[in-house]
């Protein structure tokens, strides 16, 4: 029998650093733009409060829910049913940036892309515990595995969302790797990415720019290049120690979205090597005490859950970072617990009260 | 067991997870330190262009006073005329309009709408006057601006000196060019830091640095009298060029310098390489008879004459070898004085045959001829004085009498002033100093340039005593002067073809150079007329304008007179000069005719600055390459910054945060009575290009506020205390 042992203090004040953090960098990349947009310096930081308001409650919340209540076929499959529901009607309502992203309510939008990540955790923990001697059957396990992936992230790419969709594969592979699906499966499934890729991202002349554009940005300084040279701009004259929070420059509309995607060159041109050392180190840490808990879990499926949670923030944290010091190509996936954006900083939030119940829970 | 070995499995790939996500933290803390440390600073120049935005502030050109602090060149305000060609609804008759008031070619006009710019310059720098007149038409997509204009209050005077500016005030020749980086100035700048919306955050200001004024040694009232008499010889002998050069003796400065043909530098385009020929400094001319001053004072100076000494004058004939050399005056044994003055060949040859080659050569280079006299003004030849070692037999016989010799006027009249100046050598200069832009004008202690002794105070003394004796009873009759003494030297000289390289039986160089008064000369005085038709003898043409100028610059300078006024035996012998005793010219010529190409080509090596002084033909063409960054240019804005707002057709780029504002037609605001920096300011927030000028408060703006603008126009704001 697991022993009752307190919640993981590293993990929660680890989590906490990282929203108060973010609080922060919205506030600073985001003010300029909020007093141009709202007519008041605060426009973003109040919603990204509530947000995060919200999220805390929802994770103090989950934090004290068994997760061993989520074990449940009904619970799983309703929620694997809602985010289709849900994915599929955003084509339908939503119209902003010619992109079908977004539930609008009043003042809060609401991207069900972001459930679709905790969603295929949950689907994929309860499914392969039940299946760790049958991981070899690719037709009643594999497969079945990986569907609701592969037809969940079609329809985010779709929206179109490549990030968020290769997000949730990146999630995907991580949990079935710890389940114990054999390397050579892995190959079979990287066999068909230069086709994926040529059909995903050469043919689309957005993300063909881009891929160009990663590859040499100063070729187009002022088009497509612009983006990756004002983020390299604004990261490498934060120099060691920073400008200082506030005093950044490359915010006022040089950079694209600085309180979302770039909010990382932000706190790279505010408060240099020191800061963005910090922010990494937390994420590490998050990601040492994620494993750890998924690793003293006994049972199988909280061990799925803790790694999938664990990884699922960490990996998109990585991208992001990637993306804004150009070690990879540009695309659109939002910093974890940092980044301005309600759904993800909420569902974050609440994915990290289940995982701070695992860790409850461990030997 | 089997759970138990899944579960062990499990936790080894746990960890295996955990060390490929660690492997990638590695990498972008990596790529970090390499950003942020290694790479830091690497991209602050982009951050910098693109953060700010730097504008210029012209610095006002300074000004070229006379000695007395008489403005001869400065800046005022001129309009120009730019058009914005896509708002222009009927191009003819807006062009006829326009030339109407400009009195120019209506297809002349309609043309300079087809620049490839968005705003094309249809008229620079004119009138206020026109251009109010134009901006009072009103038309649709006619603008008017002011903008700084070189402007030369006294026209023609002294242009040679001046030269002119062109359309960016740029100088082009004379002082104007030699002196341009003194007169410029230093730009000002205003760099304003800026975010992507053109908003500032941040700014500095530079001030324009204003161009130091020009002092010159120049007199505006002795220049005013040389150019009247000067243009006065030109119609009564037809000449085809001439000079006058006025100097005071004792300090080298030149008080006055005029050259027909001439030129308006305020109309700088109508001007002719002919016209912008400094003949005073750039002409080289065999200078005959008055050389012969070099010839009798080195004798002097060497003891092997006297002014009293007899010299046998052979009845006019001598013959060197081979050579048979004629005088016009014949005459036996005389004294040499009268020799002198009666300018007679057969003596100044035996003269200088007498010194021998290198004593002559030695007095020669000595009087500063063969060198440039390193006067201010660009475009000076060094003449040609060759040495002994490439002298024939005959060279010195040549050169005792003026020729085989390239002389400059200002060389000329250089060493007629050593003479006046008791001996000693100055080089002549025309530059007395540059004042602080701000002290206006003023006047500057001249500090003559270091000379050097060429013949003793005594010679120098019998030297004047026999020049004087060559005004009143030589071929210089007609410039004796009522109520001063005068002393000097004809000369007249055969040009030489220089396509031929043989003397022209026409065309003559009638030159007098001379001093007065003798005993204490106020001014030396050069007159040089080139291809007078008719008349040509040196004392018949040059000798009056001599007088003339003399007569009114000694009254000028207030000189006390040394001679009784209306003396009547001086009026008498001025009277009863004949034409003919007035002849002072060699019939025969010893040596080869000056070889102009060696003197080319000697020029071409000693003297950079004649080489750089711009021809005619270059003069001319407009400074396309400078227009560019004053020009009001939309290209260039667009070009500076990413997301300029004046790239309205320009791709946007991928993400939709860059938001181009297009002000079509913006609203110009009132600047009046504004700070340079908070007009610049101001010009920013509005996206609105400022052209500046002077300093101080907004006094003048154009277009005026409230007028509508195209977007990416200029607005040209004028300052002032």
């Amino acid at each position: 029998m697991a022993k009752r042992v307190s919640v993981d203090k590293t993990l929660f004040t680890v989590t906490l650093l990282l929203v108060f953090i973010g609080l922060v960098m919205v506030f600073s990349a985001s003010a300029v733009m909020a007093k141009d947009r709202f007519g008041s310096p605060y426009g973003f930081l109040i919603r990204q409060f509530l947000w995060a308001v919200a999220g805390i409650g929802a994770m103090f919340g989950l934090m004290n829910v068994d997760y061993k209540r989520y074990k449940n076929s009904g619970v799983v499959f309703s929620l694997l049913g809602l985010t289709t529901i849900l994915l599929i009607s955003v084509f339908f309502l939503d119209r902003s940036h010619n992109t079908h992203r977004w539930f609008r309510a009043g003042p809060f939008s609401f991207q069900p892309s972001e459930l679709a990540k905790p969603t295929l955790i949950l689907f994929l923990s309860y499914f392969l515990e039940s299946r760790t001697r049958q991981m070899e059957d690719w037709r009643h396990t594999l497969l079945p595995a990986i569907a609701p992936t592969l037809f969940l992230s079609a329809l985010i790419a779709a929206q179109p969302d490549l990030g968020t969709a290769i997000a949730c594969a990146a999630i995907t592979a991580a949990i079935m790797f710890v389940a114990g699906t054999e390397w050579k499966y892995y190959l079979y499934a990287v066999a068909p990415l230069p086709i994926l890729f040529y059909f995903l991202i050469w043919r689309v002349p957005w993300r063909h720019q881009r891929i160009l554009a990663y590859a040499n940005p100063y070729s187009d300084p002022l088009g497509r290049g612009f983006h990756i040279i004002q983020s390299l701009i604004a990261v490498s004259t934060g120099g060691f120690s920073g400008l200082g929070l506030m005093e950044g420059h490359q915010k006022l509309f040089f950079l694209p979205e600085p309180h979302t995607d770039f909010i990382f060159a932000v706190i790279g041109e505010e408060f240099g090597l020191i800061g963005t050392i910090v922010v990494l180190t937390l994420f590490a840490i998050f990601l040492y005490r994620g494993v750890r808990a998924a690793v003293l879990t006994r049972d199988v499926f909280g061990k799925y859950l803790a790694a999938g949670i664990a990884s699922m923030i960490v990996i998109q944290a990585l991208f992001n970072i990637s993306v804004v010091v150009a070690l990879l190509p540009t695309k659109g996936i939002p910093l974890p617990f940092i980044s301005y954006g309600g759904s993800s900083l909420f569902v974050m939030l609440a994915s990290v009260g289940v995982l701070l119940n695992i860790t409850k829970q461990t030997d | 067991m089997a759970s138990n070995s899944s579960s062990g499995n499990a936790t080894k790939r746990l960890y295996i997870l955990g060390a490929i996500l660690c492997f990638w933290v590695t990498i972008v803390g990596l790529r970090l330190v390499q950003l942020q440390i290694f790479q830091y600073g690497q991209f602050e120049r982009r951050a910098m262009k693109q953060q700010q935005r730097t504008t210029e502030i012209s610095p006002s050109r300074g000004v070229i006073y006379d000695r007395n602090g008489h403005e001869l060149a400065m800046s005022i305000m001129g309009n120009s005329v730019f058009s914005v060609p896509s708002e222009v609804p009927d191009r003819s008759t807006t062009a006829s309009l326009i030339a109407r008031i400009l009195k120019a070619d209506p297809r002349e006009i309609e043309k300079t709408f087809d620049c490839p710019r968005n705003v094309c310059p249809v008229v620079r720098k004119i009138d206020p006057g026109l251009g109010s007149r134009i901006a009072a038409l009103n038309l649709r997509g006619i603008y008017v601006q002011p903008e700084p204009k070189r402007y030369y209050p006294k026209g023609e005077l002294a242009s040679h000196l001046l030269g002119y500016v062109g359309m960016e005030d740029e100088g082009l020749a004379g002082l104007e060019y030699a002196y341009d980086s003194k007169l410029k100035g230093k730009k000002g700048t205003i760099v304003i830091s800026m975010d992507a919306r053109k908003r500032r955050f941040d700014s500095a200001e530079k001030d324009p640095v204003p161009g130091e004024n020009l002092v010159l040694t120049i007199d505006e009232k002795i220049q005013y009298i040389a150019e009247r008499e000067l243009e006065q010889a030109m119609q009564d002998t037809h000449a085809e060029a001439g000079t006058v050069v006025v100097q005071n003796p004792h300090t080298g400065e030149i008080l006055a310098l005029a050259n027909r043909p001439t030129f308006n530098p305020n109309v700088s385009r109508k001007i002719t390489p002919a016209e912008l020929k400094n003949h005073a400094v750039s002409d080289v001319f065999e200078p005959g008879s008055v050389f012969k001053i070099v010839t009798y004072s080195a004798a002097l100076e060497e003891g092997l004459e006297t002014p009293d000494s007899p010299i046998d004058c052979q009845g006019g004939l001598i013959v060197v070898n081979g050579l048979r050399i004629h005088d016009l005056h014949k005459m036996g044994t005389v004294p040499v004085s009268e020799a002198l003055a009666k300018s007679s060949d057969v003596a100044a040859v035996k003269v200088g045959l007498k010194l021998g080659d290198d004593r002559f050569y030695r007095y020669i280079r000595s009087y500063g001829f063969g060198s440039q006299t390193g006067i201010e003004l660009p475009g000076e030849t060094r003449g040609l004085a060759k040495p002994v070692s490439k002298w024939s037999k005959v060279s010195i016989d040549a050169m005792s009498i003026g020729q085989e010799i390239g002389v400059t006027p200002l060389q000329l009249v250089s060493m007629v002033s050593t003479i006046a100046n008791d001996g000693i050598y100055l080089p002549p200069r025309i530059i007395a100093g540059a004042t602080k832009p701000t002290a206006g004008p003023q006047t500057i202690a001249f500090h003559p340039a270091s000379g050097h002794r060429v013949v003793s105070t005594m010679t120098a003394a019998e030297m004047k005593k026999m020049m004087e004796g060559v005004v009143l009873f030589g071929t210089a009759k007609r410039a004796i002067l009522d109520g001063y003494s005068s002393a000097g030297k004809t000369g007249t000289a055969q040009k030489v073809d220089p396509a031929t390289h043989r003397y022209s039986q026409t065309k003559y160089v009638a030159s007098f150079v001379g001093f007065a008064p003798v005993n204490n000369p106020a001014v030396t005085i050069l007159v040089s007329l080139d291809s007078p038709f008719g008349l040509h003898q040196g004392g018949q043409v040059s000798a009056p304008v001599f007088r003339r100028v003399a007569q009114q610059v000694l009254a000028y300078l207030r000189i006390p007179h040394d001679v009784e006024m209306r003396d009547p035996k001086r009026l008498l012998l001025q009277a009863k000069a004949k034409d003919e005793d007035l002849n002072d010219n060699s019939p025969d010529h010893v040596g080869a005719p000056l070889d102009f190409d060696e003197d080319a080509k000697a020029d071409a090596a000693a003297s950079q600055v004649a080489k750089a002084e711009p021809t005619g033909a270059t003069v001319l063409k407009p400074a396309s390459q400078t227009i560019v960054n004053t020009r009001p240019d939309l290209n260039t804005l667009a070009s500076a910054s990413p997301p300029a707002p004046s790239a309205p057709t320009g791709a946007l780029p991928p993400n939709g945060t860059v938001v181009l504002d297009v002000s079509d037609g913006a609203v110009v605001p009132s600047f009046l009575g504004k700070s340079m920096r908070s007009v610049i300011e101001t010009a920013q927030t509005e996206g609105i290009e400022v052209d500046a000028f002077g300093s101080g408060l907004a006094r003048e703006q154009s277009p005026p506020p409230g007028a509508r603008m195209p977007a990416g126009r200029r607005v040209a704001v004028r300052f002032g205390r």
